[in-house]
């Protein structure tokens, strides 16, 4: 008896100790996988930049001999909504490629959002082609996480996207990324019900029809990615950072406009705060459900939900002007695009390129327009009969061409304008000249940290 | 003045339990407008009243079989089996390290004690960074078993409380079984763990709830493996704003079903605890 329970005690150790060292050994395939890309990783990032753009055209291979080698495989990360048509690309580029090389391309569902934070935790684990949303590109950039866009991959991108989103794509001179789209931002959604298209576009105009179809407009005054755009407006733009990497640099502004812009939109919004809802974004098509909204700023992310909600009903535009002193001013809002990035740490960094330049090339983004309804960087597709048959996209494009880049945007930057725009729509407490010196004062320094 | 001690003490009992009423309400208020929303038909997101017009099961439906974006029964599973594994190994090391040094004498018990006391006061994702490079050197990174090893390896250490509770057993009866012929081994299984039922309970509830909530790790750990997540990382996927407008009803659902296995866990547990605080003590 006793000693059945000793050998059992034993044998269960023993177990227990062989599983606890099976994972050391286990699998030897991913282990020399990951002890070569710590010695390869410089070799291959350095030959990354220049054997594209020189065996490109010399050799004719456009995987720089990766391919014979052996198989290529390689990680492909997108959002889920795009899982279904992102291996659809995959595999025809692979079929392109045949020649060269035999490719698997594996895609994982992984949100634009987190795509940089998975890449800094772990950059070897990551996907070897990424899509991330552009506001992450200094830190991948400062992580060193991303190869360098260079030689005619450089001209070949800065040439078919447009100057916009190659400037999201560039930090310090340096193209860093692919652009893959050009919609990631918000603009004006509406109820042709209430809001006709001559309304829309001004601001006073969709508040009157608002006022006039007691409905309501939504915008979410208090989180910065929206309220920013009262101080875009109002002539305060932000310019990258400061030497240090960290503090958010403004350009100059004349503080008497600022001033006057900003007392324009607290009197349209505490005049109209009957028909003004301060909330999520979500508001927006769950108002239209409801019919309790006549228009708001909705995301792009969202114009399908609107679309779904509203029918033939749903109007797009630009954002509406704000007339100041008499005179209509467009309003400028943030505008982000999502940015394809290599992986310092992949494998294949040829194949990779190669792969990030189709996935963002012209046939794709077309693709991506028709079945997903993406807004494109590309020129051509952007001016393709498609977009501008499409209210909705081409609403967001032409908001794209006035409105301030998602790049160089400090940590510190999105609460201080929050709470900036909150104080701008506020109806309780009316602001006059001085305090809006004031709150512009200590928003600035809330955000420069000082 | 109040002269009637009847009339007193009435009026006291109406201020209490006005108070305790309204805390009540407030702590409740949360939990029933998940359990109200999560059944609501009408609306999007949100709507901007308390109860829903019309209720219906829909969401649950959806969460459980529309799995080509959020595979919710996956994760539900994954999160069970990590948290049942979790729960068994540190509830057995966590009685057996206090059983020691409750029992045991030994040269460096002292010091084991205060340092398991001082490594316990670190906050555990502090480490994360470093446990995930630990993992990956081997080879452990995005899978459940690395999940089961980081909740239950140092759970140990979180022997000070059940260490209390069996300096409270009088040494009596250990050495009572040791005369009738009981090894150490015999006495924690046959004399002092059934008498222990309410700090096993507490053990247990704890050791199971850590993993279940957890999200952190999950999140460090599982990178981009979709089917290894647990049900705390895949809910919060479904409010990214992408998700949000389509998936919140869902993820309202999804958080009632989490809690239900902790529910069930409590309640049969409850009797077991109960049981054991009635039970317990030396007899004769």
């Amino acid at each position: 008896m006793n000693k059945t329970k000793r050998f059992c005690a034993i044998a269960l150790a023993a177990m227990m100790a062989v599983t606890a060292f099976a994972g050391c050994g286990g699998t030897p395939q991913p282990t020399t996988t990951t002890t070569t890309t710590g010695g390869d990783t410089t070799a291959s990032a350095a030959t990354g930049g220049d054997t594209t753009a020189t065996t490109g055209d010399d050799t004719g291979d456009p995987l720089g001999g990766e391919g014979a080698a052996g198989p290529i495989s390689l990680k492909v990360w997108g959002p889920d909504a795009a899982q279904a048509i992102l291996k659809e690309q995959c595999a025809k580029f692979s079929e392109n490629m045949k020649a060269y090389g035999d490719i698997t391309i594996e895609v994982v569902p992984q949100g634009e959002a987190d795509s940089a934070v998975q890449v800094l935790t772990d950059s070897a684990a990551a996907a070897d082609v990424f899509g991330f949303a552009c506001d992450n590109l200094d830190k991948l950039v400062t992580a060193g996480a991303l190869l360098e866009v260079t030689g005619a991959d450089k001209d070949y991108v800065t040439n078919i996207n447009s100057e916009a989103s190659v400037a999201a794509a560039t930090k310090n001179g340096s193209v860093w990324a692919y652009p893959e789209t050009g919609d990631n931002s918000y603009c004006l959604v509406y109820n042709k019900d209430y809001v006709s298209e001559e309304q829309a576009k001004t601001l006073e105009g969709v508040f009157e029809a608002c006022k006039a179809a007691n409905k309501k407009f939504v915008m979410d005054a208090g989180n910065g990615y929206y309220s920013c755009l009262f101080m875009f407006t109002s002539g305060i733009k932000i310019d990258g950072f400061e030497e240090d990497g960290e503090t958010q640099k403004f350009s100059d502004y004349d503080e008497d406009k600022a001033v006057k812009t900003m007392l324009a939109f607290h009197k349209l919004f505490t005049e109209n705060k009957d028909f003004f809802l301060n909330g999520e974004v979500t508001k927006v098509v769950d108002g239209f459900k409801s019919d309790t909204v006549a228009a708001g700023f909705d995301g792009s992310w969202n114009f399908s939900n609107a679309k779904s909600t509203l029918g033939d009903k749903a109007g797009f535009a630009t954002l509406p002007t704000i007339n100041v002193d008499g005179e209509d001013v467009p309003i400028v809002n943030m505008f982000g695009y999502k940015l394809l990035g290599v992986n310092a740490a992949t494998l294949y960094p040829n194949t990779a390129i190669e792969l990030a330049k189709y996935l963002s090339g012209e046939e794709c983004q077309m693709q991506r327009a028709e079945q997903l309804n993406w807004g494109p960087s590309n020129k051509v597709v952007s001016e393709s009969d498609t977009i501008k048959n499409d209210q909705a996209l081409s609403a967001i494009l032409a908001q794209s061409a006035s409105s301030v880049p998602q790049v160089g945007i400090a940590a510190t930057f999105w609460t201080p304008v929050g709470t900036f725009g909150n104080k701008v729509v506020d109806a309780d407490n009316p602001i006059d000249e001085a305090a809006c010196k004031e709150i512009i004062k200590t928003t600035i320094a809330n955000i420069r940290d000082e | 003045m109040i002269k009637s001690y009847k009339l007193q003490r009435t009026i006291a009992d109406v201020v209490i339990y006005v108070i305790l009423g309204v805390l009540g309400i407030i702590w409740v208020s949360p939990l029933v407008w998940l359990l109200l929303h999560s059944f609501r038909a009408e609306g999007g997101v949100t709507v901007p009243y308390v109860f829903p017009k019309e209720y219906t099961v829909n969401d649950y439906y959806r969460l459980f079989t529309e799995t080509d974006v959020f595979d919710y029964p996956k994760w539900f599973l994954n999160t069970f089996v990590v948290a049942v594994f979790s729960c068994i190994i540190s509830t057995l090391s966590v009685l057996m390290v206090s059983y020691t040094f409750s029992r045991l004498r030994f040269k460096s018990r002292k010091m084991f004690i205060n340092v398991g006391m001082i490594l316990g006061m670190f906050p555990g994702f502090m480490t994360m960074i470093a446990l995930y490079y630990l993992l990956k050197a081997m080879n452990l990174t995005q899978q459940l078993p690395a999940l089961v090893i980081c909740y239950s390896a140092g759970s140990g250490l979180g022997f000070a409380i059940s260490k209390g509770f069996f300096d409270t057993i009088p040494r009596a009866l250990d050495e009572a079984a040791t005369i009738d012929g009981a090894t150490r081994n015999q006495i924690f299984w046959k004399i002092i763990l059934p008498i222990s039922k309410p700090i096993l309970v507490y053990t247990v509830l704890t050791s199971f709830i850590g993993p279940w909530c957890d999200f952190i790790l999950v999140r460090i750990i599982m990178g981009d493996k979709r089917d290894n997540y647990t049900v705390a990382m895949g809910l919060q996927k479904m409010v990214d704003k992408e998700y949000k407008q389509n998936y919140f009803k869902q993820f309202l659902s999804g958080s009632v079903v989490v809690a239900v296995p902790i529910t069930l866990l409590f309640l049969k547990m409850q009797n077991y605890y109960v049981e054991g605080v009635t039970a317990g003590g030396v007899k004769g």
